[in-house]
């Protein structure tokens, strides 16, 4: 194919649109997550690993389709995250300046990256560590050039329809305001009467919720190992730093883009190039943001 | 005067739209002790930044001792003898007191490389802030009271010969006002360097310092003596409102 | 004893321990030799690590570049350039690319600068193996390399080193200026410590010492593959050893290297998943509740949080 065929091909834009609409599902989930927690949560990619597992046990065990499976799994996920926010972090969000807090807000990404370590070797040592891979909503629909197969038609519906849903939420309704402040200062959002608490709790399931669903997505789509849950982390953190932080409808934006340079890199140069591409975003969004994704409110802590 | 220490002629600082700062010119003779005065968004904390290179101005010039120290960054500016405490105290933490204090000999205008001398300085300075028997204690467990005088014995063990000190007064009791304002003094006879004082204690203002400036929106309203200050119809009319 | 004389406790742990393992490949089997050889690699690494990571308090989880790079070097030169001009062009190459990235990488401060060092690290990893796999090697097998002995005392060189220079930095004044920066950087700058410049010197230190590690080892397994030697878990465990151990000098990584190391030979051969579990655990655990390590146990809770500066290794 050359350049331009490829750039023109129309199963690579519906590729593309797949994989966008997965990295904003996933980077919605954590900028809810991140957003209230202030902390990276480098193992938000490996909630998504979970729930695909869990759709993989539910079908290959159960002979439950993924779909049917999908709320269960998402509300599975959703009550972790209430009981991680119950359990762990209301308390260090509530902690103000304590040393123990302020330690903690720098060292907590080891912690979550001890958590990810946990998450994905117990998770290989129930499944073992090999791919797994199951068959699913198989059948080819052809519209014009492109194929698409059924299982990833209904990941671009159910994704965006789910990611559009969510975004007009948090827009619209006072909740999804009251979210959105309490991302953006959460001390002001207190003083002007949000109810702190439960909009937090409230972000945790979202957000926990939305990436065990996201993996059943994924499961339906291809091969994951226990290992395959980091780079859905990447890539949602490549779209909050690029679509700001709490800004939801520029994550979506950010997502789709980093969905179309995928697939269009991988598809012009090869395979290999695909974790290039993602680091490579990656580090350079970094350094482009060196303050991370505070740099627009540097004085929201 | 006769060649001033410091000298800052039209310095502004702008952020994006925000004008912090705008055209501020004034001159501290050394050994001076000059205050700064203003309300709460007036610009004196970003003077301070401008002055010890902190920030970069966006328009004007500062010249030290005779040399122009614009746009340095903040280590150097330290390293030819300007030293600023912070409003927010910012002490070291996980070190001890002794420990906050050496790096401040070591690396500000003093420069001593053996740690055993610049222990023996620190512990000098200590004594006279009283600071002492806290000398082997973490900077975090001290008191507030106790952390801002850690903060102006970190200014003065860097052998600085201008020390700028933000808002050291506020929120202590009028007993350590009068030992701090005590200790200020002492320190600025024995050890001979000039002071540049931001405060909103006005006790403080008026007994310490022999020249005043007054900043408000950024710009400078006015300078004089105490006194002078004090019956300044402009200053009065921005403090009090208009008097008829 | 270790009340009385706190010092000389830890004096005889140091003799202790470079004794047996200088003496180890004239007494023990190969076997063991190589488990000491793994234990002078982590120390090497570890020691090294602090050197940016635990005094100046940048926290990089990129340390595996270093010794990817230099495992690197050796294997494409190999058979064209002496070996010990290769081991330290390793270590003279991983200076220089901390050098060159070092200023916009330490601009980035706290959680963001760990995440971007394991960017980096990854993006390095993925693009030497995306350059070997379009040049058509897979993996890359070395032949004549030299014998263990050899390997092990290089190593052992290089864990003394890498242990003097984060001796020697913690109780320079240098050193102390990284810990100043560590607890308040602008705070630091304005009292004059020139903290660009440090961090910078800090970071090229740290990073000459991983790549000869890397380039030694490249020769102890005469297999290369680009996954394996920038496995980004080899950073990580550096980063559990020096945690588990705890304190800003020489003495932390010490414990936690041995612990670790024989932790991971008791579990490596047959339940290396579990091994894993336990040290994410680990970094959990002393994360959030033994922040200061075992030598914050050990020692009580001030001097390890302290400067330690002046105390011998």
């Amino acid at each position: 194919m050359t350049v331009l065929e490829t750039l023109l091909s129309g199963q690579l834009l519906f590729a593309a649109l797949v994989t966008g609409s997965l990295y904003a599902l996933i980077a919605l989930g954590l900028n809810l997550v991140y957003g209230t927690m202030r902390m990276l949560n480098v193992a938000h990619g490996d909630l998504v690993m979970l729930g695909a597992y869990g759709a993989f046990a539910a079908f290959t065990l159960l002979g439950i389709s993924p779909l049917l499976a999908a709320p269960a799994i998402a509300a599975v996920g959703g009550l972790l995250g209430y009981g991680l926010y119950r359990g762990i972090f209301r308390k260090i969000l509530a902690g103000g300046s304590s040393t123990t807090a302020v330690r903690l807000e720098s060292n907590s990404l080891l912690l979550f990256f001890g958590l990810s370590i946990i998450l994905q070797n117990a998770t290989a040592l129930a499944f073992t560590p090999n791919n797994r891979a199951y068959n699913y909503l198989d059948t080819v629909y052809r519209v014009g050039d492109v194929a698409m197969t059924g299982n990833r038609l209904a990941t671009l519906l159910i994704a965006g329809t789910l990611c559009i849903g969510m975004a007009l939420f948090l827009a619209r309704s006072v909740l999804g305001l009251a979210m959105r402040a309490v991302i953006e200062r959460r001390e002001a959002a207190h003083i002007v009467g949000v109810n702190v608490d439960r909009v937090q709790w409230l972000s945790f399931v979202l957000g926990f919720g939305s990436a065990a669903l996201a993996g059943v997505l994924v499961s339906m789509l291809g091969q994951f190992s226990p290992f395959s849950g980091f780079p859905f982390t990447i890539a949602g953190f490549i779209v909050i730093i690029l679509g700001g932080l709490g800004n939801v409808m520029a994550g979506l934006l950010a997502a789709v883009l980093l969905g179309l340079i995928e697939t269009y890199g991988v598809a012009l140069t090869s395979a290999n190039m695909r974790s290039v591409l993602l680091y490579g975003a990656f580090v350079a969004a970094l350094l482009l943001f060196p303050n991370g994704l505070f740099a627009r409110r540097a004085a929201a802590r | 005067m006769t060649k001033p220490q410091l000298s800052v002629r039209g310095l502004g600082k702008s952020f994006g739209g925000l004008v912090a700062l705008h055209d501020v010119s004034f001159e501290v003779a050394a050994g001076q002790i000059v205050g700064v005065m203003g309300a709460n968004g007036a610009g004196k904390t970003t003077l301070f930044s401008l002055i010890a290179g902190n920030t970069r101005p966006t328009a004007g010039e500062v010249h030290f001792e005779g040399r122009p120290i614009t746009g340095l960054r903040a280590d150097q500016i330290c390293r030819l003898g300007i030293a600023r405490t912070f409003q927010i105290v910012k002490p070291f933490p996980m070190l001890t007191v002794l420990e906050n204090l050496r790096t401040a000999a070591m690396f500000g205008k003093a420069r001593i490389h053996d740690p055993h001398e610049a222990d023996a300085v620190s512990r000098s300075v200590l004594q006279e802030v009283g600071l002492a028997p806290m000398e082997h204690q973490l900077a975090a467990t001290l008191t507030l009271s106790g952390q801002k005088r850690l903060e102006i014995a970190r200014a003065v063990a860097t052998g600085a010969g201008l020390i700028m000190l933000d808002e050291v007064m506020a929120g202590l009791t009028p007993t350590e006002v009068a030992q701090m304002l005590q200790t200020l003094r002492r320190l600025q006879s024995t050890r001979g360097f000039t002071l540049l004082v931001i405060e909103h204690v006005m006790r403080a203002l008026m007994e310490l310092c022999g020249h005043i400036v007054v900043l408000h929106h950024g710009e400078l309203i006015a300078q004089g003596t105490p006194t002078e200050i004090a019956d300044n119809p402009q200053v009065l009319s921005v403090y009090f409102g208009d008097q008829k | 004893m270790k009340d009385l004389c706190p010092n000389h406790g830890w004096t005889l742990l140091w003799i202790t321990c470079l004794t047996c393992l200088g003496a180890l490949p004239f007494l023990a089997n190969d076997y063991l030799v190589g488990v000491g050889l793994t234990l002078l690699m982590w120390l090497a690494l570890t020691q090294s690590w602090c050197v940016l990571s635990k005094m100046a308090g940048y926290v990089s989880l990129g340390h595996v570049v270093f010794f990817g790079l230099g495992a690197y070097l050796v294997v494409v030169t190999w058979q064209q350039i002496p070996l010990v001009l290769a081991v330290l062009g390793a270590g003279v190459l991983s200076a220089l690319v901390a050098a060159l990235v070092g200023l916009p990488v330490l601009r980035v401060r706290g959680p963001y600068f760990v995440i971007l060092t394991f960017g980096l690290a990854e993006l390095v990893k993925y693009t030497l193996t995306w350059i070997e796999s379009a040049s058509g090697m897979a993996s890359r097998i070395l032949f004549g390399a030299p014998d263990l002995r050899v390997i092990y005392f290089s190593m052992f060189a290089l864990a003394l080193a890498a242990v003097a220079l984060l001796t020697w930095v913690g109780n320079s004044r240098f050193g102390h200026g990284l810990r100043s920066l560590r607890e308040n950087e602008e705070a630091a700058e304005t009292l004059g410590v020139p903290v660009v410049r440090y961090k910078l010197m800090a970071f090229v230190l740290g990073a000459a010492i991983p790549g000869m590690v890397g380039a030694i080892m490249a020769l102890r397994s005469t297999y290369f593959v680009v996954g394996q030697v920038f496995d980004p878990m080899i950073s990580v465990t550096v980063i559990a050893m020096a945690i588990l151990g705890g304190g800003d000098n020489a003495r932390g990584p010490l414990l936690g290297v041995i612990f670790l190391t024989l932790l991971s030979e008791l579990l490596w051969a047959n339940a290396p998943l579990l091994y894993m579990v336990i040290l994410g655990a680990i970094l959990i655990v002393f994360v959030l509740l033994v922040p200061n390590g075992l030598i914050g146990l050990l020692e009580g809770r001030r001097a390890a949080a302290s400067a330690s500066a002046g105390k011998p290794p």
